[in-house]
């Protein structure tokens, strides 16, 4: 098989959620393993890894894939990032940028951070996952070690959604530029920017496309 | 018209001489014990410790003072056991982290652990790890521990491990709900009975918070996908689980019988914000013949009205969970994408009771002001109500911070309606 053509079924293996070999179909595991090592350039593998990403995500978005698919995608897609974590470190693929992503304190759901997590980490970014009921604290200790990093804050409750604001106050006292970006079940555009969010997406892929144009 | 008689007429899509009310006739439909107490005092009830119905969400019992004030017409079965698999039989005395008093189970230890959050026990059984934390700082109800990670090797997998915390009811649970079934229907209410063990798939329950060591595929995520890998073992979880639910319904007609108005039969999510869990075909697959089989049974031998619980846009799936033998949904999400009551009222009013919808939770309860949350019930009640098919109830429980004033402002429309 062609080097593109293994590329190209990177792609195809990621969307559909085939994270490791399953009867004779390789998953994306193999295919990574396997196209490193016909030479294919480790940035074309990450793009191939984006692009199945950004397939399952569009379709999320719209309603033809469910939490499930995007599960089974985004495990896929870090089975094929763990290959180019070496590539990572050397400097020889590049990342977009640093998103610092967590719960808010008091909420212990994670469904909706991870999914975000993974679709984003899945578009090129790195990701620093701080988990649930994260302190505001502790979003400002992330960023100190990630100058520059844009946070992200999840909450699927009515009742912690108002601790997103405690949050951007504290982060923005010791960094003041920083950009935060909300969501959540309960979030809003208008709740967003009440609290001054510097943005809101209603799900992963609105992230990612959020996050780009606070990158750009 | 009595309450019962009135919630029976709505559930037959017969118009009711008012609008029918729950609050607190089941675990999706109450109130946080917060808020209960806040609503006593602005009642001028006597300040006491409120009962805590169900620990896990840290509900409060809408009791029967509270009932009369908001003109509630269901009450529910109380369950001999709690979510935790603690008994419900004995209460105490516990100040909760944001220090309120209240009566819960007498197993339920809320004195924060050395890092300053909440542990309950799965069972009760503190030879294991804990099984749900409530966060101290902006905690106010529990949520469960996953306790397993993903199943690596389906070669490790037996069906039986997901079926660990469902059985055949003991006789003193059995005689405790006949018990309380029969106090129920005393109140002259509709009364609600739940059924034990139906809920196939509920996220909720899928880690296993009752179970002091749980097995089997415990992880959400890992449920999730397995939805799509693994259908040939959630469906046989899902056939025995009905196998058992279907015995324990048999012997719950022959005890409780007309004692009870509504079977609440499962809480699971379909829904999300703006799309499902799954897809209709998946539903239709996995979940509706297993539904149906309980169902059929019901209505088949039983005038119970069945109920269903889905937060979440549900709109796709509405046509498959009439189909599954649903005559009740809850809580009606409305302000989930494509959720709009008229057009639901219009689509469905004629096959299914709305059983909620009745003031949106996540939008307008905790943020409006009084006047608009008075417009929005009245709106709500006109379209939800015409024709009978609704039981008025806000959109899922009640929650903790919701301003009292707000919640006051529906219950005081509700009162104005109804002459009360």
């Amino acid at each position: 098989m062609s080097v593109e053509s293994v590329l190209e079924l990177i792609a195809t293996q990621t969307a559909a959620g085939k994270a490791t070999r399953k009867g004779d179909q390789d998953g994306v595991d193999e295919l990574v393993a396997q196209a490193l090592a016909d030479g294919a350039a480790p940035s074309d593998v990450l793009d191939a890894l984006v692009k199945g990403m950004g397939v399952v995500g569009d379709q999320f978005a719209a309603g033809k894939a469910f939490v499930p698919n995007m599960l089974l995608a985004a495990r896929a897609m870090s089975k094929g990032m763990a290959h180019l974590k070496p590539y990572f470190s050397s400097g020889e693929v590049k990342r977009k940028g640093t998103f610092v992503v967590g719960t808010v304190f008091g909420d212990l759901h994670d469904i909706g951070k991870n999914l975000v997590a993974m679709t984003v980490e899945g578009n090129g970014w790195e990701v620093i996952d701080l988990g649930v009921d994260v302190k505001p604290e502790a979003f400002a200790a992330a960023v100190a070690e990630h100058p520059g990093a844009v946070v992200g804050l999840s909450a699927l409750l009515t009742t912690t959604m108002v601790n997103m604001e405690k949050i951007i106050q504290t982060v923005r006292a010791a960094h003041p530029d920083t950009k935060v970006i909300v969501g959540g079940a309960p979030i809003t555009q208008g709740f967003a920017d009440q609290i001054g969010a510097s943005g809101y997406a209603p799900n992963p892929a609105g992230a990612v496309e959020l996050l780009a144009s606070l990158a750009a | 018209m009595q309450s019962r008689e009135r919630v029976v007429a709505a559930l037959n899509h017969q118009t009711p001489d008012t609008v029918p009310v729950d609050f607190g006739a089941t675990a999706v439909t109450g109130m946080h014990c917060r808020m209960v107490a806040e609503l006593r005092r602005h009642y001028g009830l006597a300040d006491k410790p409120v009962r805590v119905t169900d620990p896990f969400q840290m509900l409060g019992e809408v009791d029967p003072e509270l009932q009369e004030v908001i003109g509630v017409d269901c009450v529910p079965v109380p369950s001999p056991k709690n979510f935790f698999g603690i008994s419900e039989l004995e209460v105490h005395e516990q100040v909760t982290p944001w220090g309120q008093t209240v009566l819960i189970a007498k197993d339920i230890d809320l004195t924060p652990a050395a890092d300053g959050d909440v542990y309950v026990h799965g069972a009760g059984d503190t030879n294991y790890p804990p099984s749900a934390r409530m966060p101290n700082q902006g905690g106010f109800f529990f949520d469960a521990i996953e306790r397993r990670g993903e199943v690596e090797d389906d070669d490790d997998l037996d069906v039986a491990d997901n079926l660990a915390e469902f059985g055949p009811l003991s006789q003193a649970d059995m005689d405790y709900i006949v018990a309380g079934a029969k106090a129920a229907r005393a109140t002259g209410k509709a009364v609600v009975l739940g059924i034990p063990g139906a809920g196939l798939g509920d996220i909720a329950y899928v880690p296993g918070a009752c179970l002091p060591d749980p097995k089997g595929i415990r992880n959400i995520a890992d449920w999730y996908m397995s939805i799509l890998t693994r259908p040939e073992y959630i469906e046989e979880v899902f056939r025995r689980q009905i196998d058992i639910a279907l015995a324990n319904v048999e012997r719950l007609w022959q005890s409780v019988g007309e004692d009870a108005d509504v079977a609440y039969i499962c809480g699971t999510d379909f829904g999300t914000q703006d799309s499902q869990f799954c897809s209709v075909d998946t539903f239709n697959e996995l979940w509706l013949p297993h539904y149906q089989r309980l169902t059929n049974w019901i209505h088949q031998h039983t005038p119970w009205k069945t109920m269903k619980h889905s937060c979440g846009c549900i709109v796709p799936l509405i046509p498959s969970l009439i189909e599954a033998g649903f005559d009740i949904l809850n809580p009606v999400q409305v302000n989930a994408k494509g959720m709009d009551p008229t057009w639901l009222k219009a689509t469905y009013g004629d096959q299914v009771t709305f059983w909620g919808g009745g003031v949106d939770t996540q939008r307008v309860l905790p943020y409006a002001t009084p006047a608009e949350i008075r417009e929005h019930v009245l709106q709500q009640i006109e379209i939800f109500g015409a024709g009978g098919g609704f039981v008025f109830d806000a959109v899922h429980n009640v929650q903790a911070n919701v301003p009292v004033a707000n919640v006051v402002a529906v219950i005081d429309t509700l009162r104005e309606i109804r002459g009360l």
